[in-house]
């Protein structure tokens, strides 16, 4: 009687495993209930509660279901590119080939990575771990995963969770520093419809994309080469099948594995430490940092440009897409009901993806 | 022990290589289009 007992997991149960049930149900609930991004926060949550489900040994080194999971989807790298696949299947270059100078905004928004990574290392981290909790100020939920298995596993839960917590809180975190940088009058700014683009500039695009940014960064090759040939599938033309696999059933697939297993990183030993605390500070700071850098950088290049560019739109950079590109539409058109700026934003939202890949890319090949 | 050294090198390569890279990009964007439009000219 006393063996069925002792292999009941109830006796085993500890405060810190009670404790990650209720943060398992906390992320379910707001994906739910909030819809906060509820197709990686219901697979994330679900991971965190049976992970800690005691003696059900899902993590068991070599034996444990979800450590296979990370160790073959994440350790060994597959899934973070095989969702840049899906994502460069679904997204949309075309705003920012219309508009190539907007790539700058998504390159000023990463400077809020740089800014959390000082911080990290202020706070004792570190350089690997800094990096890792540097990149979630890039706002892209797949590079931060990618770039903390290289750097600093143990964090993975973490960061991850911080990431994709923050995107789906851009529309409460971006509004009040958009309001305290911009005068109603920049804000009002209305930006020029935006050229069509042909079918060969989107195809042309993937390729010569590809080849600048690897020469350049060689590291962020996995990541960028996956995201551009998800984009040639797309807009090719002649691969539909291919496009509608990666941009759907494959993409589903690998979004399920990826969020159980990030959940199964989060049991209590590895989770309820002092450590994520500052990670997660740390990631908000990365975040405002990049809000503000990227629409400081817009109303810089309004001193050089012609066409005068809305600052609200340099927000989008952070990636977050297309949340970010949504808030400067939302703003904007609080300001002025007539302006459209969604296609505008669109353009350094994708160019925000570019960006802190190549910022991950950097930190892999120097501190890993 | 925090390696500053190190970390000042990835924060000015890493910033520089970020605006490097996506100014690069707009370089291509615009010679790739100037290209297809001559070709294009050319064409009709």
């Amino acid at each position: 009687m006393l063996d069925m007992v002792l292999a009941t997991g109830f006796i085993h149960l500890t405060l810190g495993n009670l404790v990650m049930w209720l943060i398992a149900f906390f992320f379910i609930y707001l994906a739910i209930r909030k819809s906060y991004e509820p197709l990686l926060l219901v697979p994330i949550g679900f991971g965190i509660l049976i992970v800690n489900l005691p003696l059900t040994f899902l993590m068991e080194e070599g034996e444990g279901l979800l450590w296979r999971f990370y160790h073959y989807g994440l350790e060994w790298e597959v899934i973070p590119p095989l969702i840049f696949l899906g994502l460069g299947a679904m997204t949309d270059f075309g705003p920012m080939i219309a508009n190539p100078k907007t790539l700058l905004l998504g390159a000023g928004a990463q400077f809020g990575v740089y800014v959390a990574f000082f911080g990290a290392l202020f706070l004792g981290f570190s350089v690997p771990e800094a990096c890792s909790i540097g990149i979630i100020g890039g706002a892209d939920g797949p590079t931060t995963i990618y770039t903390t298995v290289h750097l600093a596993p143990h964090l993975l839960g973490a960061t991850a969770i911080a990431a994709y917590s923050y995107m789906s809180l851009v529309p409460i975190i971006q509004p009040p520093i958009m309001r305290l940088l911009t005068t109603e009058k920049e804000r009002k700014i209305v930006m020029k419809q935006l050229r069509p683009v042909s079918k060969r500039e989107k195809i042309l695009f993937p390729l010569v994309t590809v080849v600048v940014i690897c020469l350049i960064v060689p590291a962020s090759a996995p990541l960028m080469g996956m995201f551009m040939l998800g984009n040639l599938f797309k807009e090719c033309g002649v691969v539909k099948r291919l496009s509608d696999a990666a941009a759907n059933e494959l993409m589903n697939i690998v979004t399920i594995v990826l969020g159980v297993s990030v959940g199964a990183t989060m049991s209590a030993a590895h989770f309820l430490k002092l450590q994520v605390i500052s990670v997660f500070i740390m990631g908000i700071v990365a975040f405002a940092f990049s809000t503000t850098a990227g629409i400081l950088l817009a109303k810089f290049m309004n001193f050089f440009t012609k066409e005068k560019i809305n600052p609200l739109i340099g927000s989008a950079g952070v990636s977050a897409v297309p949340m970010a590109a949504r808030v400067s539409q939302l703003m904007g058109s609080k300001a002025d009901p007539k302006n459209f700026l969604l296609m505008h934003a669109m353009g350094p939202n994708v160019a925000g993806v570019i960006g802190t890949v190549v910022a991950a890319g950097v930190f892999i090949a120097l501190a890993g | 022990m925090v390696d500053w050294e190190l970390a000042v090198k990835i924060f000015l390569f890493g910033l520089s290589t970020v605006f490097g890279s996506l100014a690069a990009l707009i370089g291509a964007i615009y010679a790739f289009g100037r290209i297809l439009k001559l070709l294009e000219k050319k064409g009709n």
